[in-house]
């Protein structure tokens, strides 16, 4: 059977606690049919009280799927790696084909967060492939290339694509990418900070060459989720906006 | 060269093996030297037998010829002097390029569109950025023969144009026969005749064969089948690549040839054998996995390791190990998951 009818069909009820990861933890976790099967994203995979293992043997508390998209050639696989292991070398990638994953734990707040990261290609062709696993994401970060206009210009076609495929509350970010490019730059900071707020979505130049904001990017996701998952009910919300505003740096500015 | 101190006392695997492979690729950092040597020390024992048979062969006939004895020469392996002439001729390829004088050229210098040539553009220092020959420093430097290869046969097949993977394949059969134009005919002939649909837009031709491979799991390792099914994996995530890319880049590149001296000669039944192989050879590990990452973390580490990097015994395992594949039965099985394909396009 495809797998695909099977979560069409059975959504999000079947699987309450979702299911992050391998081993440690016993019982709950493991009873339930993986994380494809698609928890909402403020329903589970809350783990506080019992720690889980993931197959790298790191310990987590919580974990959450996170999407790298947009166009072909925008730096998605830089970034998660500049992320992953904080190293960018410069004409060594390949171009992804498919999906690809990378795991990687954070500390928030004192609780182990694990970001299951997917990466997909780029090319419009394999979306079709990919769009399946929009649904159960409990984040996309969307990547354009500040040097490429038309991955600029496809941001609409992007996001139109997303809300179809996800939940609804998915945690959605914008992300201008290679801003360390200061001469070939063909997008202004200023026009991605206005198409976000347009779609009511985070922004923020990044550069996995540089380094610039990678770090947050994925730091200001993982503390969305965690507040989202774990918020004690006095606690205030958490303001994924104004964090990022507060945290980000600009290109080539003083502040850095 | 490092290599060449073979007179002293101390000297390594490491000292004595080449840092760059045959076909121009750098061993990657945590390369095991004394493995490679150990392995290369029997397999080119294989190498040159194989040679000598093929000389023979080769002298004898003018032209090669299917048959018995001819598939049986090619799962065992063709030598590397001799792969160009043999796919060119197993696949119809040599046939096309004589019917078609001049055709290649004349596809390069027409008007190319804008939007092909962009989108090949931005894989070129991604294809292969491990290669020497590869480098823009390098003569001849196989990347514009890469972007004239997949220049040309974008505008020869406009309905597929260029996909990702082309880049890898192109780049692989560049590597082997070191002509543009008969890459280009093998292009032809695999995505032509060879494979079914992979790298058109719908992608339906994938799509159809990562479920065909999932009907096949079900019946010959069953209890893969169900842990796939229990961890809600969808064969697209760990099997798409493996179709897309001919197992480039994720098999050993000495294996790779080898399945795709198959390739030519038998069609795509064989990346079908590759498949089960490694899926039934590891059945055990798949069945132990506690999550959808782990099992995405298991269909990586199965295409690494000595049972793929010995390529020879390996080729002897994939017409074992799966059982039979008969053409009926993957022709019916291709039929039945389209439909089931395109019906759930449709939902």
């Amino acid at each position: 059977m495809s797998r695909k009818k099977a979560l069409k069909g059975k959504g999000t009820t079947k699987n309450p606690k979702g299911s992050p990861s391998g081993g440690g933890g016993g019982g709950g976790g493991r009873t339930g049919k993986g994380l494809a099967a698609g928890a909402s994203p403020t329903s589970g995979l809350v783990y506080p009280s019992r720690p889980s293992i993931s197959s790298s043997g790191e310990f987590y508390d919580i974990a959450f799927k996170v999407m790298l998209v947009g166009d072909s050639g925008v730096g998605k696989t830089c970034l998660l790696v500049r992320f992953k292991d904080g190293a960018f070398l410069a004409g060594s990638f390949i171009s992804t084909v498919g999906i690809d994953f990378r795991n990687k734990v954070m500390s928030i707040d004192a609780v182990k967060v694990k970001l299951q990261i997917w990466d997909t290609a780029g090319q419009e062709r394999f979306r079709s492939v990919t769009h399946a696993y929009y649904r159960d994401a409990h984040a996309l970060l969307l990547l354009y290339d500040v040097t490429n206009k038309a991955s600029f210009d496809n941001i609409r076609a992007w996001l139109t694509e997303i809300y179809e495929y996800t939940q609804q509350d998915v945690v959605v970010m914008l992300l201008g990418n290679k801003a360390d490019s200061n001469h070939d730059r063909v997008v202004k900071r200023e026009e991605g900070e206005k198409l976000a707020k347009e779609f009511g979505v985070p922004f923020m130049e990044t550069s996995a060459r540089s380094g610039l904001n990678v770090e947050l990017a994925f730091t200001a996701v993982a503390k969305e989720l965690k507040h989202r998952t774990m918020k004690e009910p006095d606690e205030p919300k958490f303001q994924l906006q104004e964090y990022v505003s507060k945290e980000m740096r600009t290109a080539g500015c003083c502040r850095s | 060269m490092e290599k060449n101190k073979t007179n002293s006392t101390g000297d390594t695997a490491k000292d004595r093996v080449n840092r760059v492979d045959p076909y121009g690729f750098e061993r990657p950092e945590d390369f095991d030297y004394e493995s490679y040597e150990e392995l290369m020390s029997e397999y080119l024992v294989v190498l040159t037998q194989r040679s000598i048979k093929w000389s023979k062969l080769l002298k004898s006939k003018r032209k090669v010829q299917r048959n018995v004895k001819l598939k049986r020469y090619i799962r065992k392996g063709v030598p590397n002097e001799h792969r160009a002439l043999v796919w060119m001729a197993a696949s119809g390829a040599q046939e096309q390029l004589e019917k078609n004088p001049g055709y290649y050229q004349a596809l390069l210098g027409a008007q190319h569109d804008p939007k092909l040539v962009e989108t090949i553009c931005t894989d070129l220092n991604r294809t292969f950025p491990d290669n020497v020959q590869f480098r823009k420093t390098s003569n001849p430097c196989l990347q514009k023969a890469l972007y004239n290869v997949l220049l040309a046969y974008g505008h020869h097949n406009a309905a597929v144009g260029y996909c990702q993977g082309m880049n890898f394949i192109a780049g692989y059969l560049l590597i082997v026969t070191k002509d543009e134009e008969k890459s280009f005919w093998l292009m032809d002939a695999l995505l032509g005749r060879i494979l079914p649909d992979y790298y058109s837009p719908a992608m339906l031709g994938l799509k159809t064969d990562q479920e065909v491979l999932g009907e096949l799991v079900r019946v010959k390792s069953p209890r893969v089948w169900k842990a796939m099914m229990d961890h809600n994996v969808m064969w697209t995530l760990v099997v798409s690549r493996w179709f897309i890319c001919l197992f480039i880049d994720i098999l050993p590149v000495e294996t790779v040839l080898r399945i795709w001296d198959c390739l030519f000669y038998e069609g795509s039944k064989i990346l079908f054998r590759v498949a089960l192989t490694l899926i039934h050879h590891y059945r055990d590990l798949i069945e132990q996995a506690q999550s959808l990452p782990d099992i995405c973390q298991i269909f990586k580490q199965i295409t690494r390791g000595a049972f793929v990097e010995e390529c020879h015994p390996f080729m002897q395992k994939i017409f074992t190990e799966p059982g039979s594949l008969s053409i009926a039965t993957l022709t019916k099985l291709r039929a039945a998951c389209r439909a089931r394909v395109i019906a759930e396009e449709a939902e």
